[in-house]
C-alpha cells in the first residue's frame, strides 16, 4: 500500500493521443459507450502506473453536449478504467466556460456542475484529480464541490505558462496557498509545458507548501513536422527529468498531452521509493487571484469599507451603489494598502446577502486579497466562500460561542483568523488578561485543525481620553502575544476618539505599536501621514533594506509639498487656465475644480449653456471633422462629466436636467468597449445613465424599463450571433408595452439591420447617440 | 517587439485614419505598451492537420485552402489578466481604457504574427472563422480539436472567445496568401472604404 506523501506513486499518461493513434474520433466521453474495448485497453496499457485516471476530461454539465446522460457516461467510464485493476481517480476538467467578472459563468454555477458529477462518482471512485484548470476561482468552486460532495481524496492541479503563472494571472505560491487552505490532499502542476519548462514552477511549489507535489508534464514542447503537429521528446530525457523533480520533493508524477504508456512504464521505476523530505517554515498568508500577502513585518489593512461613521458608504451600501465601493477599494489600493476590510453591517442589511455581493463587486475591479470582517457567522462564510484565493477573517475572540461557530468555517477555507483578545467579560484591563485570551483562541483554533501560522491576534485598542492608563497594556499585550509566534493586529485610529488634534495621536500611537511588534495596522490608506510613518518605521527597524522603498515614495519630497503622493497627471493639470479648456483637453479633476469656482459665481445653467456646452460642442466638431480621435473625445467627456456632477450638486436633489438612459450589452455578448464609451459620452451630455453591463437578459432590460421609466434604452452588440439576442431583447421591450426609444448600435449593426430588428434608431458612434438625443428631446 | 511596428494599427483602431501624428496620444500609447508588455501572458496551442478537417470543406474555407499541403488551427491569446486591467481601467481612466484596449488588439495580432513565423515560411495568413462570409459558429470545431481551454481559453454560446483578447486561426499550409478584405461582410458599410482606405494589412484589390 503506497502512502501519499511518503512513497512516490506513479500517475497514468496522456490519452487523446493514444486514442487518435487506435483512430478513434469525435468526442472523447462518448468514447466510454461506444468504444468501451478500446478505452479499456488504453487504461490496460496505463496498469504500470499506480492511479489509473477516467476518460471524462470534458465531462460536466457545462462542457459536456455528447450523446448521453452524464450519469451514464460516467459510471462506464469508470468501468473502463478498472479495468487496468488500480486505483481509479475519476478526472475532472475545467467547464471550459469563463467565470464571473471576466464570464458569463457565475461561480454558483460551475460549484453546481462539479457538484453533480461528484454525487454521481462519489461511490464509485477512490479518488479525483482536478486537472489542467487556469483560473484560481474556478478550482475553488471544483474543490468545493468535491469536498462538499464526497470524502474521497483530492488532487489539484493547475496549468502555467512559461512565466509561471497561471492564464488568469496567479503565481505557483498563489496556487499552492490557496489549495493547502481548501485542504486538497495533494496539489500541482499539468500540461502547460514538457518537463523541463516545468522545473521552474515546480521549484517554486515545493517551497510554497508542504502538501504533497503532484506533476504531470507533456512530452515537451510539440513542433511541427511536414503537415503533422508531433512531440519530440525522449523517453530518456523525460525520465531524467522525472527524477529531477522528484529530487525536489515532489510526491506524484505522471504524463500529460503527448506521452504515452512507454513514458509511464519508464518512470513506473520510482514507484514505491521514499519521497524526498522537504519542510517548508509555515508564513501567515492571504491572498487574492493575483497577490499574495505575507503578514510579516508592518502591512496595511485598509479600513474605508466599513459602514460605521461613514454616512455616504452606508448610502452607497443601503442603495446598493457598489460602484462606490469599488472606487473607495481602488483608492486605498492606489495609496498603498496590502489587504482590504470589508464590513457592511448595517441593522436595515441582510449581511449574508450583501456580503457576497460586495466581495464578488470588489474582487472584479481590485487586486488586493480581503479581510471579510463580520460578527455574523453566516455573512462570513457567505463572504469567505465567494473570496478569489484566501482571505482573512475579522474576527471570533475568546467567547467559546463565538469560535465554535467561526472556526470550522475558517478551516473549511483556508482562511487565516483574526482573534480579538477579549470575551464574554469584556476587554481584560491587563496586557496579561489579554495574553491569557490570546492563549485560548490559539490553543481553541487547534482543536479545529487550525495551526497558529493562521491565527493573528488583536489586542484591543481603548480610547485614551477615557482609560488613559491602558493605552500601554495594549502595547504590553502585542509583545507578549508576538512570543506566542503570532502575528498581530490594532485598529490604530480608535486610540484618539475625544481629543483634538487626532492625527497627531494616531500616528505616534502607530509608531509606538510597530516598535511592539505590530504587524497589520487597520487604518485609512488615504491618511498620507499614517501610511508615511509605516514607511518610517521601515527604514527604522531595518526591514526596508537600503531605504528603497521610503526613497521611492519621497524621492520628490519637498517641505511644503502635501504628504499624499501627487500623481504626474494631476500636476501637468494645474496649468490648464479655464473651465473650458479643461474640458476641451480632457483634463478631470481640474475641470471639476474650475466647475466648483465658476458655480460659486454664476448659477449652474450659465454654467452649463456658456461653458460645458460650449465646449463639448466645439469638441464634437473637431472629432467629426477628424481632428480630435477618440482618445481626446474620451477623455473631454470624462471632464465634462466631472463639471456635470459638479453643477449637479449645486441643483436642487430631485432636479433632472435631462432625461435617464439605460445602456446594456445584450445578453449572450461580452463586449461592453462601444457601451462605456457611449455612457461617458452621454452623461457628459448631461443624460443620467443606468448601466446594466454585458450579457444582459431581456428580462432585466424590461424590468429596469419599469422601474427607471427612461426616455430612451441603448442597446450593444459586437457580434453577428448576438443581434438575434438583441432582437428579441427590443420585441420583449416593445410587447411589455415599454415606450421608451429603442437605439442600437455595435460593429455589426447598421441602419438596415436595425430597422429590421424593429429598433427605432441606429446611430454609429456615440458623439452621434448623443447628438441624437439632444435633438429628439430638446431642453425645456 | 517593435513598437513603431504596431503603431499605426494602434491609431488605425482608434480611428486616426490616415492620422498618425499626435505627440499626445503617441505618450499614451507608449506607456500603455509598457504596461501590456507587463500584463499580457501570451500563449498559444496549435495543431496541424495533413487531411483538412471536415469543417473546413466548405466555403470560404474551400477556395482559401486549395492547393495546401495541410491546415494548422490555432489560437492564441494574451491571458485573462488584460481583460481585468482593462475593466479597471474603464472606472479609474475612461480614455486610457480605449487606447489600451486598441494597443491590445494591435499587440496580440503582432504576437500571433510573430509565432506564426516560428512555425514555417510557406503559410497563408491566418483566416478566422467570422471572415468572408464563414460563421463564427465553426469556432466550436477548432475548440472540440484544440481543446483551448487547456490555455485557459473559452467559447461562450455566442461564440465568443474569453479572454477577449483572443484569436482563432486556420493557416494553410505550403502556400502563400496575403490578407485580402474582399470577402468582409462589412464592405458594405466599411468606414475605411469610404474614406478611401483599408484596414489591417490587407491589400487594396478593389
Amino acid at each position: 500500500m503506497l502512502r501519499l506523501g511518503k512513497n512516490v506513486i506513479v500517475f497514468d499518461g496522456g490519452f487523446g493521443s493514444e486514442l487518435e493513434r487506435l483512430g478513434l474520433s469525435g468526442i472523447p466521453e462518448d468514447l466510454n459507450i461506444t468504444a468501451p474495448e478500446a478505452v479499456q485497453s488504453i487504461h490496460r496499457s496505463y496498469s504500470c502506473a499506480d492511479i489509473i485516471t477516467t476518460n471524462t476530461f470534458g465531462l460536466n454539465r457545462i462542457k459536456y453536449h455528447g450523446a448521453y446522460e452524464l450519469k451514464d457516461v460516467a459510471v462506464q467510464a469508470i468501468k473502463n478504467a478498472r479495468a487496468a485493476g488500480k486505483t481509479v481517480f475519476f478526472d475532472v476538467g475545467p467547464t471550459g466556460a469563463m467565470l464571473e467578472p471576466i464570464g458569463p459563468l457565475y461561480f454558483e454555477e460551475a460549484y453546481e456542475a462539479f457538484a453533480e458529477i461528484a454525487d454521481i462518482t462519489a461511490g464509485l471512485v477512490d479518488g479525483y484529480i482536478a486537472e489542467t484548470f487556469s483560473d484560481l476561482y474556478e478550482l475553488k468552486a471544483c474543490v468545493l464541490a468535491l469536498k462538499e460532495h464526497s470524502d474521497k481524496p483530492i488532487f489539484a492541479t493547475a496549468t502555467f505558462d512559461s512565466t509561471c503563472r497561471t492564464l488568469t494571472g496567479s503565481t505557483p505560491e498563489i496556487v499552492a496557498n490557496t489549495l493547502e487552505g481548501l485542504g486538497v490532499d495533494a496539489l500541482g502542476v499539468n500540461c502547460s509545458l514538457g518537463p523541463k519548462e516545468l522545473l521552474p514552477i515546480v521549484g517554486r511549489l515545493v517551497n510554497s507548501t508542504n502538501v504533497p507535489i503532484i506533476v504531470q508534464p507533456n512530452r515537451g514542447l510539440p513542433v511541427l513536422e511536414g503537415g503533422r503537429t508531433v512531440y519530440k521528446l525522449g523517453i530518456e530525457e523525460f525520465d531524467e527529468y522525472a527524477e529531477k523533480m522528484l529530487g525536489l520533493g515532489v510526491s506524484v508524477i505522471g504524463g500529460c498531452c503527448g506521452t504515452t504508456p512507454e513514458f509511464i512504464k519508464r518512470i513506473s521505476r520510482f514507484s514505491g521509493a521514499e519521497v524526498r523530505r522537504r519542510r517548508v517554515e509555515p508564513k501567515t498568508l492571504i491572498n487574492s487571484a493575483n497577490i499574495l500577502v505575507e503578514i510579516d513585518g508592518v502591512k496595511i489593512c485598509g479600513e474605508r469599507l466599513n459602514p460605521t461613521g461613514k454616512k455616504a458608504l452606508k448610502e452607497a451600501l443601503i442603495s446598493e451603489n457598489y460602484d462606490y465601493l469599488v472606487d473607495e477599494a481602488l483608492k486605498q489600493q492606489e495609496a498603498g494598502a496590502d489587504l482590504l476590510d470589508i464590513n457592511v453591517g448595517l441593522p436595515q442589511l441582510d449581511e449574508k446577502s450583501v456580503m457576497p455581493a460586495v466581495v464578488k463587486k470588489v474582487q472584479e475591479y481590485c487586486d488586493l486579497p480581503l479581510q471579510i470582517d463580520s460578527s455574523d457567522a453566516a455573512a462570513i462564510e457567505a463572504g469567505v466562500r465567494r473570496v478569489n484565493g484566501i482571505p482573512l477573517i475579522n474576527s471570533v475572540n475568546g467567547d467559546e460561542e463565538v469560535m465554535s461557530k467561526v472556526f470550522p468555517i475558517a478551516k473549511k477555507y483556508g482562511a487565516v483568523v483574526l482573534g480579538l483578545a477579549m470575551d464574554k467579560n469584556g476587554v481584560p484591563r491587563t496586557a496579561e488578561g489579554r495574553f491569557e485570551i490570546a492563549k485560548r483562541i490559539i490553543s481553541r483554533a487547534a482543536d479545529f485543525g487550525i495551526p497558529r501560522h493562521k491565527i493573528m491576534i488583536d489586542t484591543l485598542v481603548v480610547t485614551a481620553s477615557a482609560e488613559q492608563a491602558l493605552v500601554k497594556e495594549t502595547l504590553e499585550a502585542l509583545r507578549l502575544v508576538r512570543g506566542l509566534g503570532v502575528k498581530t493586529a490594532l485598529g490604530v485610529s480608535n486610540v484618539s476618539f475625544g481629543l483634538p488634534n487626532r492625527p497627531l495621536l494616531n500616528r505616534t500611537f502607530l509608531a509606538m505599536a510597530m516598535t511592539c511588534g505590530l504587524n497589520m495596522p487597520i487604518l485609512n490608506p488615504l491618511d498620507g501621514e499614517m501610511t508615511g510613518a509605516v514607511k518610517a518605521f521601515g527604514v527604522l527597524s531595518g526591514a526596508d533594506e537600503n531605504s528603497e522603498n521610503y526613497i521611492e515614495a519621497y524621492k520628490d519630497y519637498t517641505p511644503s509639498a502635501p504628504s499624499a503622493a501627487v500623481s504626474t497627471s494631476q500636476k501637468s493639470e494645474k496649468s490648464a487656465a479655464s473651465l473650458y479648456d479643461c474640458i476641451r483637453s480632457g483634463l478631470k479633476s481640474r475641470a471639476e475644480e474650475l466647475c466648483e469656482k465658476e458655480l460659486s459665481e454664476k448659477d449652474p445653467l450659465t454654467v452649463v449653456n456658456d461653458i460645458l456646452i460650449k465646449a463639448l460642442t466645439e469638441v464634437g466638431e473637431l472629432y467629426e471633422s477628424g481632428k480630435l480621435f477618440l482618445p481626446q473625445l474620451v477623455s473631454a467627456a470624462e471632464a465634462a462629466k466631472a463639471a456635470f456632477a459638479a453643477v449637479g450638486r449645486h441643483l436642487p436633489k430631485d432636479a433632472e436636467p435631462k432625461g435617464k438612459v439605460i445602456l446594456a450589452t445584450v445578453k449572450g455578448d461580452v463586449h461592453d468597449i462601444g457601451k462605456n464609451i457611449v455612457k461617458v459620452v452621454l452623461e457628459s451630455y448631461g443624460y443620467r445613465v443606468i448601466d446594466l453591463g454585458k450579457d444582459v437578459p431581456a428580462e432585466r432590460v424590461v424590468k429596469a424599463c419599469k422601474e427607471h421609466d427612461p426616455i430612451v434604452v441603448g442597446l450593444s452588440a459586437l457580434m453577428t450571433t448576438t443581434v438575434k439576442s438583441m432582437e428579441e431583447t427590443i420585441a420583449a421591450l416593445r410587447s411589455a408595452g415599454c415606450t421608451a426609444k429603442i437605439f442600437v448600435g455595435g460593429a455589426v449593426l447598421n441602419a438596415e439591420t436595425a430597422s429590421r430588428i424593429g429598433a427605432d434608431c441606429y446611430t454609429r458612434d456615440a458623439l452621434e447617440m448623443a447628438k441624437t438625443l439632444d435633438k429628439m428631446f430638446p431642453q425645456q | 517587439m517593435n513598437f513603431s511596428e504596431i503603431r499605426p494599427q494602434i491609431y488605425n483602431y482608434l480611428g486616426f485614419r490616415g492620422v498618425t501624428e499626435s505627440p499626445d496620444t503617441d505618450e499614451v500609447i507608449a506607456s500603455c505598451l509598457i504596461e501590456l508588455e507587463k500584463t499580457a501572458q501570451f500563449n498559444s496551442l496549435y495543431r496541424a492537420f495533413e487531411k483538412i478537417p471536415d469543417f473546413l470543406c466548405k466555403p470560404p474555407y474551400e477556395s482559401f485552402l486549395r492547393g495546401t499541403a495541410g491546415v494548422i488551427l490555432s489560437v492564441t491569446t494574451l491571458g485573462a489578466g488584460v481583460d481585468r486591467l482593462i475593466n479597471r481601467l474603464y472606472r479609474t481612466d475612461m480614455s486610457r481604457a480605449v487606447v489600451l484596449d486598441a494597443c491590445a488588439s494591435a499587440y496580440l495580432e503582432a504576437k500571433s504574427d510573430e509565432f506564426e513565423r516560428t512555425l514555417g515560411d510557406s503559410l497563408t495568413y491566418r483566416f478566422c472563422p467570422g471572415y468572408g462570409g464563414s460563421s463564427v459558429e465553426d469556432l466550436k470545431y477548432i475548440f472540440e480539436l484544440l481543446r483551448p481551454e487547456k490555455i485557459g481559453v473559452t467559447l461562450g454560446e455566442s461564440f465568443f472567445m474569453l479572454p477577449a483578447k483572443t484569436m482563432a486561426g486556420v493557416i494553410g499550409i505550403g502556400k502563400t496568401v496575403k490578407k485580402s478584405c474582399e470577402g468582409c461582410f462589412m464592405l458594405p458599410h466599411c468606414k475605411y472604404r469610404e474614406e478611401g482606405k483599408r484596414c489591417y494589412g490587407s491589400e487594396k484589390t478593389l
